[in-house]
């Protein structure tokens, strides 16, 4: 296999491309050429088209290399050959960045830029102006200028171009250029006229009055150049924006009016810049979308293809407003160009009536094995949107997608298909089976681990719970026959869970496990070996702990905490509780398909969130005692936006402690903030133990103060407690400009905002796949429950929303989506409270006069029921 | 070479090339001699300060030369060694009146003089003390004294007061040169 692919390689490489195996070392010797006298133009020629070759490659070039190389070029002077020249400048703007000394080269440049010869001129500019900074800049301003002004096209527009460059670098010294700029902009030349106006709108583009007097200027003056007009409308739509203008605006009259433009190009920019306008109504859509329309009957391709492709945009926001052209695109869907007929029809399918989706996939399908990859993922976007408008018509799409799926097609193509029937299972419980079968038949021949892992998982999620669980079986067990190890392993796990839920299965999954203890693989028969052993004691709460609900520590915090273990053995067995757990559980949510771009291959497992804090706590020697850390909240702001001091606090909970860290930041440049801590008053019986502050705050360097607050161990149900917070610290005025501070300061202090502490930060959420196996686990030995009013809530929807932010907790089983037009919903909670016992909260809503709530909690733990059954009351 | 450069060679008729350095400090004049012996339809009107180098060519009665007219700032200077290797002769300019800086003049010469690139050359070296027309003005005496250029042992040398907006003694200089060169190659 892999030679094959070798000599494709050669076979297409050669001929084809004659740098295709350059070596920079011998490159750069070959460069020695450059000082031989007489110069030979024509291998010169060759060796610089080699250096910017490779420079272009990515090619790494070390500073003395290329300086060596470029000093070696600037002898090419010598020759009055033009190619070679010509390629002298490209070789200095490649350059200018890596090699020392560039700016040897400007008084040759300088030359060429005033000299007689035209063809030298523009060039010449251009890589003048990128090795010239800005002290060397008033040196050449007068050339400058004069170029801007030149007569010869090509000359001022590389002037105006490069102005446009080095307004970044040197804002001051180009706005001298403005009125050069001005005259550029009354050229004849469209190009140069482009140009000026982009030069003079860049010098302005911070100043809004400015801006709309240029326009002013030129929307009556008029233009020549349509590239010019096109900038305009963009300028305009862009100050229509920014000062939320309205359509009474002159400046959309003058978008609208580009409209009647005689050049497509101005006609096509107006149309995409008001149908891309926030709030734009169906009145002044309408002229935009009837040139669209035009356009979708013009005889060239860019313009079909360019208004086909905005329509789709605008498709998704005005479906109305499109209708309009539906016979026009009905048209495009046999255009010759595959991109306009799958545009169109994905336009269709957006604009359409359900009616009509059938006839649109037909159409579709029969040349879905035409379009590039790219295109088909469109298609699967589509149909994911409208399989969410017209649910009923899933059965439709299905088949459609399967269809699909047996089609070449890869990777990116291939993870859409899949995740978008994922998704319609998930939103339609009676598609379940038919998709399951199809995603059983793909994996009978998927080269694709990631997507055959994947599916295994969602079938051992999905497969047990269905009417005939046995019929997914042999798809599963084929994998363990054929596949490499990651699937081979992802099989063993579906397996044992339908072992785990069916007990009629476990005789023939419990001999399946036995051939799988026989694996070549260490993981594939680690896990055989594990589950065969956990299956064969049948006892549901272990099933529930590590079969279907696997773990939920970090798996950084356990590599750590495992470390640490074998570091100092001892007599106690390795405790679980004492692993941090994963903060971002794996959401039962369903992932957008669009991200085409993400990463192919699997993520290396990066430190979360609360790994990071964790480490950076655990260096501050006043808290090493505390234990491991047990969750980190989210940021909250303790001052509003744009004050002197900007604080904001994150909760750090322990099992006996919590930690606050304060983030301040000092806004003030004439002043330092030393010794910054922040003292806290607790109204409950929390007691503040120790503060460790920032030592020093200079102006806009952030820096962070922690306090040390012990909590009531004598009364576990106090969870939640408000602090009254100042921040205190010792001034010291300085310099605004040189930061050196005065000798002496006085102490200081801020008022913050109150901090709350409440039950959520004493809960981490974690996620359990299987939610009743996990209820059945914890057990009913402290089952309480509670029937509450929730009266001023009016719909289920804010219920469940409400109910999960408070507690903190992870809704499973997707039960935080409360199906429409219903007036009951079951909403299930997991997580893990401070100590490590687990929780679990399913909660029955009834919608009637306001929603009423039946709350059952269960944990190993007493004191956690009472907990939250507390809070919520 | 083409056959017919080759056969121009043969007969006379074909000038040879040859690479000459100009330098010396900033506002010495370097750029002004060298403007001053191209053609007179090729010379520049306002002459600025130099940044980096400029390469100028001019054909004498025998040579066709290619000047590199280096930057003489002090921030510049210790890029003149890049070229050192292909200079096949060296015009060196003071500025005569500018007494304040001959040291630092001949420190830039000692620094020439002693580069592994020239120090065991035969190459030759044609100074000049420009700027004579000013009233304070040193001699080439005066100058080739306080640069200590009797020193030179093993290098041919001369000397020639100029004025480079006249264009007064450059003629005499360039004539020492070609004179050196073609010894040099016969
Ligand atoms: N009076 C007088 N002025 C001269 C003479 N030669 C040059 N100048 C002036 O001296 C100034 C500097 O001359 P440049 O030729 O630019 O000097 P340079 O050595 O090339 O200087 P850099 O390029 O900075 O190293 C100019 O204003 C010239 O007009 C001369 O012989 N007599
Ligand atoms: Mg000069």
């Amino acid at each position: 296999m892999i030679k094959k692919f070798d000599k494709k390689d050669e076979e297409a490489g050669s001929g084809s491309n004659p740098f295709q195996h350059l070596e920079k070392s011998a490159v750069l010797q070959e460069a020695r050429i450059f000082n031989e006298t007489p110069i030979n133009p024509r291998r010169c020629l060759h060796i610089l088209t080699k250096i910017i070759y490779l420079l272009n490659q990515g090619e790494h070039f070390g500073t003395t290399e290329a300086t060596e190389a470029f000093f070696a070029m600037t002898r090419l002077f010598q020759s009055n050959d033009q190619t070679l020249r010509r390629m002298c400048y490209l070789t200095i703007k490649e350059m200018a960045n890596i090699s020392e000394d560039v700016i040897i080269v400007t008084s040759s440049l300088t030359k060429d830029m005033t000299g007689k010869e035209d063809v030298y001129r523009g060039p010449a500019i251009r890589a003048l102006c990128r090795i010239t900074d800005t002290t060397m800049l008033q040196a050449i301003e007068r050339y400058m200028k004069q170029a801007i002004v030149d007569k010869v096209p090509s000359v001022s527009s590389s002037a105006l171009v490069s102005s446009l460059h080095m307004v970044k670098m040197s804002y001051d010294v180009v706005k001298r250029w403005v009125n050069e700029a001005q005259e550029a902009a009354s050229s004849d030349n469209i190009m140069v006229q482009y140009h000026a106006l982009g030069l003079l709108y860049h010098l302005r583009k911070n100043d809004r009055l400015a801006v709309s007097k240029m326009l002013n200027k030129f929307t009556k003056s008029g233009l020549k150049s349509p590239f010019a007009y096109c900038m305009l409308i963009r300028i305009a739509s862009k100050l229509l924006e920014e000062t939320e203008g309205g359509h009474d605006s002159p400046l959309f009259d003058f978008i609208e009016s580009c409209l009647r433009n005689k050049h497509e190009m101005v006609v096509y920019e107006a149309a995409s810049a008001i149908v891309h306008m926030p709030n734009c109504t169906a009145r002044e859509l309408a002229p935009a979308v009837s040139v669209l329309q035009l356009f979708c009957s013009s005889p060239k391709a860019a313009l079909r293809y360019a208004a086909v492709r905005t329509l789709n945009k605008v498709a998704m926001k005005h479906p109305s407003a499109v209708t309009a052209c539906n016979l026009d695109l009905e048209n495009l869907i046999t255009d010759s160009n595959r991109s306009i007929a799958t545009l169109a029809i994905t336009t269709l399918l957006k604009t359409g009536s359900e009616s009509s989706v059938d006839r649109l996939m037909k159409q579709i399908s029969s040349f879905v094995s035409e379009i590039s990859d790219e295109f088909k993922v469109v298609v699967v976007q589509a149909i994911s949107a409208l399989c969410q408008k017209y649910p009923r018509k899933h059965s439709v799409m299905m088949n459609f997608l399967s269809n699909m799926l047996r089609d070449d097609g890869g990777f990116e193509y291939k993870r859409a298909i899949v995740d978008c029937i994922i998704s319609i299972i998930e939103d339609n419980p009676e598609s379940k089976e038919t998709g399951l079968a199809h995603l059983c038949e793909f994996i009978e021949d998927c080269e694709h681990t990631v997507l055959a892992t994947k599916i295994l998982h969602l079938l051992g999620k999905e497969g047990p719970r269905t009417p005939s669980p046995s019929k997914y079986i042999r798809f599963i067990f084929n994998r363990v026959v054929l596949e490499s190890e990651a699937v081979r392993a992802a099989a063993v796990s579906a397996l044992a869970k339908f072992g785990a839920q069916n007990d009629d299965l476990l005789p023939s999954v419990l001999v399946l496990m036995q051939r799988c203890m026989m694996d070549s693989d260490d993981e594939v028969r680690d896990r055989a070996t594990f589950y065969m052993n956990v299956l064969q004691q049948k006892q549901k709460a272990l099933n529930a702990a590590y079969i279907f609900n696997g773990l939920s520590v970090s798996i950084p915090g356990l590599e750590k905490s495992l470390h640490q273990y074998t570091l100092e053995p001892s007599e106690k067995p390795f405790d679980m509780k004492t692993v941090p757990l994963a903060t971002a559980p794996i959401t039962e949510q369903k992932t957008e398909i669009a991200p085409v771009a993400t990463s192919k291959l699997p993520e290396k497992l990066a430190p979360s969130r609360q790994d990071i804090y964790q480490e950076q706590l655990a260096a501050i020697p006043e808290f090493q005692a505390l234990g491991p850390l047990f969750k980190s909240s989210e940021p909250v702001q303790l001052t509003e936006a744009e004050t002197e001091y900007v604080v904001r606090c994150i909760k750090h909970t322990f099992v006996g402690h919590m930690v606050f860290q304060f983030d301040c930041t000092n806004t003030l440049n004439d002043q330092l903030l030393q010794r910054v801590l922040v003292q806290m008053e607790p109204s409950e019986a929390y007691e503040v133990v120790q503060h460790v502050a920032a030592q020093s705050l200079p102006y806009s360097q952030p820096g962070s103060c922690y306090t040390l607050v012990r909590l009531p161990e004598d009364d576990p149900t106090a969870v939640s407690c408000t602090f009254s917070c100042a921040m205190k610290y010792l001034v010291r005025d300085c310099d605004p400009n040189t930061g050196e501070p005065d000798d002496d300061g006085y102490d200081d202090e801020y008022v913050l905002e109150d901090l709350e502490v409440t039950v959520a930060d004493h809960i981490q959420k974690v996620l359990k796949p299987n939610f009743s196996a996990a209820w059945e686990e914890v057990g009913d030995e402290f089952e309480k429950e509670e029937t509450f009013a929730l009266a001023s809530v009016r719909t289920l929807d804010e219920a469940v929303g409400n109910i999960i932010s408070f507690l903190g907790m992870q809704p499973c089983e997707r039960s935080d989506k409360v199906p429409e037009n219903k007036n009951s919903h079951i909403l299930f909670l997991a997580g893990v409270f401070r100590g490590g016992h687990d929780v679990l909260v399913r909660a029955r809503l009834a919608l009637a006069d306001g929603v009423t709530m039946q709350v059952t909690v269960r944990s190993v733990d007493e004191n956690v029921v009472d907990v939250i059954l507390a809070s919520v009351g | 070479m083409g056959l017919l450069d080759k056969l121009a060679g043969w007969l006379g008729l074909k000038k040879k090339d040859v690479n000459v350095l100009c330098l010396g400090l900033d506002n010495s004049g370097k750029t002004s001699i060298i403007n001053q012996l191209k053609p007179s339809n090729a010379q520049a009107q306002d002459i600025v300060p130099t940044i980096g180098f400029n390469i100028e060519k001019f054909k004498t009665s025998s040579l066709s030369f290619t000047v590199f007219d280096m930057s003489g700032q002090g921030r510049y200077r210790n890029l003149w060694e890049h070229y050192y290797k292909e200079g096949q002769a060296i015009i060196f300019v003071i500025d005569s009146s500018d007494k304040l800086r001959m040291v630092v003049a001949k420190e830039e010469l000692d620094t020439l003089l002693n580069h592994p690139d020239i120090k065991h050359r035969r190459i030759p070296i044609l100074f000049f003390a420009n700027k004579m027309d000013l009233r304070d003005a040193l001699s080439s005496v005066k100058v080739s004294q306080l640069l200590c250029l009797e020193n030179i042992k093993d290098k041919p040398w001369h000397i020639c007061a100029s004025n480079a907006v006249q264009g007064e003694g450059l003629q005499e200089g360039v004539d020492w040169l070609q004179d050196q060169i073609k010894t040099m190659r016969t």
